[in-house]
């Protein structure tokens, strides 16, 4: 997807100091160590809010994103003997899904038993937009998704075939109120062509030296 | 250990479904003639009856792709956007039904098509502003004297009409050798459609489920995509998009000239940006010289796969034939090739391509690429192909580049060829077809044509 | 849940590998036999997969130190805290100020690849997730000694949050932290500091292959 420019407007001092002083207020009820924390941190912040640093975009219907890498955060309810299932196949699969290398916009991922195993907490790190490449997992790996997913309440009848799934997976979505990536143009086929050079690098240097 | 098992193509087991041929617009599965002529011409609708009464007197003369293998001289089709559709009085219900890209036209999809810049909407020539083009005809043709004929017949049908307008004609085609504007022969390749009634050409694959590109049927994951409503309107429809290009002639060839000193250097510049020497001779299958006779054989000049070029040597990652039906790439990410196809029936506008034409001027000399597409899903098609394999390369191992040919560049952008023992890196890539301005249409059956002009009210 | 030494791989699976795999999917057919007949029809499918696939099990998930999941050099935290009185409006002005943008605490901790702060439950309850270089506790120093404020500032909005200067601080993160049973990162061996050598590498050898090409 289309960035928007990556120089946001710098806010106005005036702006800003209006922003600290209503955060100010809004920490009046803050327990102590929030109040002291943030008259320590006045000027930083500041700085951080005056800085015109890059605005965390939206990822499409939803999710939050930082240059090309994106987050997708999603709390569900377990179907009757969702949790047990789940678990088992995480077992067997020694908790490392390293078939998602073939997905290959899948940063991380993780699978969270939450609430007494009555909710999942899925969340992933992808590249681009939330819903770019979900066809393409219909076709060509929708048993593993549905092994996976039929878990949760809801799950469409008819899985990724289902006409309702792009509403189920959205509806189910939380967009996150603030999102960091330490290198936001860093995609994973970029970073795994890093890791290549810098193993030939490597070699190139120890057979040279 | 993995779960993940790919399926080679569709689930479903079943037989194709017969197309309902007679239904469907000629255009569809109806090749671009060569040579050919042709015009489209936008309409727009001002009183609902008017608008109806001439689709009641077009849609006789529009033709459908019954028999559509056979030679046929001209054909007319008929495109409506959503504005046009509301213009015609189809009921607020069906309008609902239609997918929201689509409903809010391509100019309100700028972020998602990723026309920024040069290409951002606000640069579009007046026609295509948001809601102007209501009803688009095409006219088709291997001779010029038959388009002539067709585009006075469909003009018969305006006559007297008063509600109805006509915004702009743009006649196309008749380039001599039928090059494109930049040079080359154009249009090889297209998906196979399976059911379509004729064997796919050598080198377009395994025909691909009917449903990818025509309402009604099932796609690739074995099921129906979403069909406008009611049944008899959306059923043996399909959306079409336009976009209209502006080829920036003089960039192109200062490129060329940029990086080869001679003429064969050049050539081979320009055939490793597209991945075809000008005369559509593939890398693949002649990677030294051009082979204008291969080029020209339909036969022969799609036949290759990338199997033997897993570097990208004989076809660089990034040039625009590799990008646009990558094959049997291996791709970085997941995908089904065949899901984000395209019938193309692109058409070339305007004075033709001039080898020697290096100025500035010469890059506003109005000429270009009128790029048509098809398919059942042409909205999230496009949209897929602008993000994925035209405005950004990681898809396919050409970091950080984009599309040579219908890319948005950007300030310092580069070429990348794979070559032994270096690679050769080009910089200072321009855009070279900017958007002047587009639409999506949605092109019905012949019955829904018939349904929708008699409709009252 | 991290894997026991029972299921960790070896090279090539052996006959009493294969057994145990068996065993496992049988398991699994039962424990399926109440799923929702998309579920099913899809763990058939997968299981032919399963089975061809067992001669290359990954490195199975290793734990992250104290608490959380680690694959390779990064590990995963994931923390759920319920909000304090106010704690939601606060927190949400906070991150509103700062755009939604946290990289001028984050960067400075330098082993964070990612965080991200999601309201819930009707902003009763906050999910803090990061994935981050190494072992728990090295991490957690890490942030208390570079930014203990920021810390303070959002995890006040935290109920019962003793302040990061409290002993009790670390207890309290171990008391909210659940760690995850499934854990995957595309490149486990990359930690923040490594790619941005690598970044540093790859301009380096464009210029080279520029000149040389």
């Amino acid at each position: 997807m289309a960035t928007q420019s990556a120089t946001a407007s710098r806010p106005n001092l005036d702006a800003i100091k209006q922003k600290i002083q209503n955060l100010r207020q809004a920490y009046a009820d803050a327990p102590e160590v929030g109040r002291i924390g943030l008259e320590r941190m006045i000027a930083e912040l500041e700085a951080a809010a005056g800085g015109g640093q890059q605005r965390a975009e939206s990822a499409g219907r939803t999710g939050l994103r930082q240059g090309k890498v994106s987050e997708l955060t999603s709390i569900v309810e377990f179907a009757p003997g969702g949790a047990k299932r789940l678990r088992a196949l995480l077992t067997v699969l020694g908790g490392n899904f390293q078939g998602a290398d073939k997905v290959g916009t899948l940063h991380d991922m993780r699978f969270v038993f939450i609430d007494n195993d009555t909710r999942l907490l899925f969340a992933t790190t992808y590249d681009g937009d939330w819903d770019t490449y979900i066809d393409d997992f219909s076709t060509k790996i929708p048993d593993a998704l549905d092994v996976l997913f039929s878990n949760m309440v809801g799950y469409p009848k008819k899985g990724m075939h289902d006409p309702a799934i792009k509403d189920w997976i959205a509806n189910h979505q939380l967009t996150a109120d603030a999102w960091y990536v330490a290198s936001p143009n860093l995609t994973v086929p970029e970073a795994r062509r890093l890791e290549k050079l810098g193993k030939a690098v490597d070699e190139l240097l120890d057979k040279i030296e | 250990m993995s779960m993940l098992r790919e399926s080679t193509g569709g689930n479903s087991s079943t037989q194709a479904p017969a197309l309902e041929l007679q239904e469907i617009q000629a255009t569809v599965l109806r090749l671009r003639p060569a040579p050919y002529f042709g015009s489209h011409v936008a309409l727009h609708v001002d009183d609902a009856q008017a608008g109806r009464e001439l689709l009641r007197r077009l849609t006789p003369h529009v033709d459908s792709a019954a028999n559509w293998w056979r030679p046929a001289s001209a054909w007319l089709s008929v495109a409506i956007s959503y504005a046009g559709l509301e213009a015609l009085g189809l009921p607020h219900n069906s309008l609902q039904s239609f997918p929201e890209a689509f409903r809010v036209g391509m100019a309100a999809r700028s972020q998602e098509l990723g026309d920024e810049g040069v290409n951002d909407p606000k640069n579009w020539e007046p026609l295509f502003a948001k809601g102007q083009i209501h009803i688009a005809l095409n006219a088709f043709s291997d001779s010029e004297e038959k388009w002539r004929r067709v585009v006075a017949i469909a003009r018969e049908q305006c006559e007297g009409l008063a509600g109805i307008s006509v915004s702009a004609v743009q006649d196309f085609g008749a380039q001599p050798g039928d090059l494109n504007s930049l040079g080359y022969r154009d249009g090889i390749d297209q998906p196979a459609i399976e059911g379509s009634g004729v064997e796919p050409l050598p080198g377009q694959g395994q025909p691909i489920k009917a449903g990818e590109f025509i309402l009604g049927y099932p796609g690739e994951a074995g099921v129906l995509l979403p069909v406008p409503q009611p049944d008899i309107f959306g059923r043996n429809g399909t959306y079409v998009g336009f976009r209209k290009y502006q080829s920036r002639v003089g960039a192109f060839n200062r490129f060329l000239r940029a990086n080869g000193s001679t003429e064969a250097e050049r050539e081979l510049v320009a055939a490793k940006l597209v991945g075809r020497w000008r005369s559509g001779a593939p890398l693949t299958l002649a990677p030294d010289v051009d082979n204008p006779a291969l080029g020209a054989d339909p036969q022969r000049n799609n036949d290759f796969n990338y199997a033997n070029d897993p570097h990208g040597r004989q076809i660089p990652f990034g040039s625009h034939i590799r990008r646009m039906n990558p094959r049997d790439t291996q791709l970085t990410r997941l995908t089904d090739v065949n899901i984000h196809r395209l019938i193309r029936r692109g058409t070339t506008y305007g004075k033709p391509y001039d080898a020697n034409a290096l100025s500035e001027a010469d890059d506003q000399v109005p000429r270009g690429a009128i790029f048509l597409f098809i398919s059942a899903k042409a909205m999230t098609t496009m949209e897929f192909l602008q993000q994925e394999w035209i405005n950004d390369g990681d898809f396919i191992g050409a970091n950080g580049e984009r599309d040579p040919i219908i890319g948005r560049q950007e300030e310092g952008a580069t070429f990348t060829i794979p070559k032994e023992p270096v690679r050769r890196r080009l910089r200072g890539i321009e855009t070279f077809n900017v958007l002047r301005g587009g639409e999506y249409f949605f092109m019905p059956s012949i019955s829904a044509l018939n349904w929708l002009a008699n409709l009252s009210g | 849940m991290v894997s026991t030494t029972a299921e960790k791989s070896s090279a090539s699976a052996g006959p009493q590998q294969n057994k145990a795999i068996e065993e496992k999917i049988q398991q699994f057919r039962e424990l399926f036999a109440d799923a929702p007949e998309i579920g099913k029809k899809a763990l058939e499918n997968a299981l032919h997969e399963l089975r061809s696939q067992t001669s290359d099990l990954p490195p199975p998930v290793e734990s992250a130190g104290r608490v959380g999941a680690r694959l390779g050099k990064v590990s995963e935290l994931t923390i759920i805290v319920p909000l304090a009185p106010g704690g939601a409006k606060r927190l949400r002005a906070f991150l509103r100020l700062l755009r939604g943008n946290l990289s001028q605490g984050a960067d400075k901790v330098g082993t964070l690849h990612t965080m991200r702060f999601v309201f819930f439950d009707n902003d009763t309850r906050l999910l803090f997730a990061t994935a981050y270089d190494g072992d728990w506790d090295t991490y957690i120093d890490d942030f208390i000694a570079k930014i203990p404020d920021y810390l303070d500032i959002i995890d006040s909005a935290w109920d019962g949050w003793p302040g990061i200067r409290s002993p009790g601080a670390k207890d309290y993160l171990v008391k909210h932290q659940i760690t995850a049973e499934g854990w995957y990162v595309a490149y486990p061996d990359l930690t923040v500091a490594e790619i941005k050598r690598l970044q540093r590498i790859g301009k380096a050898v464009d210029e080279f292959l520029d000149k040389v090409g």
